[in-house]
C-alpha cells in the first residue's frame, strides 16, 4: 500500500517538468510559472486522495493549474499586451543554428493568441489528445480542432514569412 | 478527402491515425510531402516548447509540502490535546458531582433509608445499656445536653448522616427500636417535620444549629418522644 507521501512524491518526479513547462506557456514568465507549480502542487497535496486513478493525475494537475492562473488575474489585473517586454526565456547561449531557431520559434508560439497556443501546448507538449483538450479546456471538440489548425498554420506561414538568414551576421 | 479537408485534418494534428488520411497520404505524394513537412515542424515546436525546467523544481516542491503537512499535523495535535484535556476536565466533573452529591434530597428519605439499613444490628431487647454521661459526653460535639434519659439507651455513636457527622441513639422502644439522629444543619437536604412509609413514622424537631430526627414504628407515639426530647435537652451557646 503506497502512503500519500509516495504518492506525491511519485507524482512531482514524474509531471513537475511538464507542469511547469505547462505553466510557462501560459504565464510566459520563470519566476511566475514556478509559483504556479508551487500552488498547484500544494492544492494537489490537499486534494491527492480524491485522485483514484493515477492515469487521470496529469489532466488532473493541469486543471488545477489553470484554476490556479486564473486566480492570479483575479488578484492582479495584468496587462496582456505587455507581455512582449516579459522576455522569452533563455537566449544566453544561442549558438547553434538549432538553438537559433528555437528561440525563434519559441517568440512566435509566445505571440500567439493564448486560445490557439494552449490547446496547441496541450498536444504536443503533454501528448493529449482532441477529446482530452477538450474536456480540459471546457470546450467542444471541433472548436479544439480548429484552433489548432490555426496554431499552426500560422506558425507556419511565420516560418515561410522569415528570411532565410537570421541573426546578425557582422563582418 | 479533398485537399483542404486533409490540410485541416493535419494541421489539426500531424499524427493523425485517421484511415482517411492515411489513405490520402498514400495516394498522393504531394500529401505525403505536406504531412511530413507539418510533422518536422512539429518536431521544431516540440524543441522550442521544451524550456529548461528550473533545477531543483521537485525537491523545492517536496520540502513545501513536508512543511505544510507538518504545520497540518502540529495543529492536529494542538487540537487533539485540547480534546484530551476537556474529556478529562468533564470526567473530573462528573465522578466528582457523583460521588459528593446526596441521593435523597431531605432529611426525612435519608434518614428512614439510614433506619432500613441498620435495621438488623439493633435488637429491641439488647441488654447492653449507654449511660447519660457517656451519651452527654458524645452530645458535646454538638454543643448539646440531655438533662435525664429518654428511656434505655441501647446504642450511642456518631456516624455519617449523608456524608455529615451526626450521632446516632438507639432506645428501646414498645415493640422495636426507636432511633434518634443528631444532625447538624445543612442545606442539602432539605428540612421534613414529618414523614412516614408503611413501616416507620419520622419526625423532625429543627434547633439552632442541628436537626433531631426521630424514626420509630407506629407502635409509639412520636409526639410523646418529640416533647419528651424537647423537655431534655439543652443546648450551650
Amino acid at each position: 500500500m503506497m502512503t500519500k507521501q509516495v504518492r506525491y512524491e511519485a507524482l512531482v518526479k514524474a509531471l513537475h517538468g511538464d507542469l511547469y513547462r505547462y505553466a510557462y506557456w501560459l504565464c510566459h514568465e520563470k519566476q511566475v510559472a514556478e509559483d504556479l507549480v508551487q500552488e498547484t502542487f500544494l492544492r494537489a497535496w490537499r486534494a491527492l486522495d480524491s485522485l483514484k486513478d493515477e492515469k487521470a493525475a496529469k489532466p488532473w494537475l493541469i486543471t488545477i493549474l489553470r484554476r490556479e492562473n486564473a486566480r492570479r488575474f483575479e488578484r492582479k489585473r495584468f496587462d496582456m499586451s505587455e507581455y512582449e517586454e516579459a522576455n522569452i526565456t533563455d537566449t544566453k547561449s544561442v549558438t547553434t543554428e538549432q538553438e537559433l531557431e528555437n528561440y525563434w520559434l519559441r517568440e512566435k508560439i509566445a505571440q500567439l493568441p493564448p486560445e490557439y497556443s494552449e490547446p496547441l501546448i496541450l498536444q504536443v507538449l503533454g501528448g493529449f489528445s482532441g477529446e482530452d483538450i477538450a474536456t480540459m479546456l471546457n470546450l467542444n471538440k471541433n472548436t479544439v480542432m480548429t484552433r489548432l489548425f490555426r496554431a499552426r498554420n500560422q506558425l507556419k506561414e511565420a516560418l515561410e514569412a522569415e528570411p532565410v538568414k537570421r541573426g546578425i551576421y557582422n563582418g | 478527402m479533398d485537399d483542404l479537408q486533409f490540410r485541416r485534418a493535419i494541421y489539426a494534428d500531424p499524427k493523425n491515425q485517421d484511415a482517411d488520411t492515411i489513405a490520402a497520404q498514400q495516394n498522393d505524394a504531394s500529401k505525403r510531402q505536406f504531412a511530413q513537412d507539418i510533422c518536422q515542424l512539429d518536431e521544431k515546436i516540440m524543441r522550442a516548447l521544451q524550456v529548461p525546467v528550473p533545477e531543483g523544481l521537485s525537491e523545492k516542491l517536496i520540502l513545501r509540502q513536508t512543511l505544510a503537512s507538518h504545520q497540518v499535523q502540529k495543529r492536529k495535535t494542538r487540537v487533539h490535546l485540547a480534546l484530551a484535556a476537556s474529556v478529562a476536565i468533564v470526567g473530573g466533573l462528573m465522578l466528582n458531582f457523583m460521588q459528593f452529591s446526596s441521593a435523597y434530597t431531605n432529611l426525612g428519605d435519608y434518614a428512614l433509608a439510614h433506619v432500613y439499613h441498620e435495621q438488623g444490628s439493633f435488637a429491641n431487647n439488647a441488654t447492653n445499656q449507654v449511660s447519660l454521661t457517656a451519651l452527654n459526653q458524645k452530645m458535646a460535639t454538638f454543643d448539646g445536653n440531655f438533662s435525664r434519659t429518654l428511656g434505655k439507651l441501647i446504642f450511642a455513636d456518631y456516624c455519617r448522616f449523608d456524608g455529615m457527622k451526626s450521632l446516632h441513639l438507639v432506645y428501646q422502644g414498645k415493640t422495636s427500636p426507636v432511633t434518634v439522629f443528631i444532625v447538624p444543619k445543612n442545606e442539602q437536604l432539605s428540612f421534613s417535620a414529618d414523614f412516614n412509609d408503611k413501616k416507620l413514622f419520622g419526625s423532625s424537631m429543627e434547633f439552632n444549629h442541628s436537626n433531631i430526627i426521630v424514626v420509630a414504628d407506629k407502635n409509639e407515639s412520636l409526639g410523646q418522644w418529640q416533647q419528651n426530647i424537647s423537655s431534655t435537652v439543652s443546648w450551650s451557646i
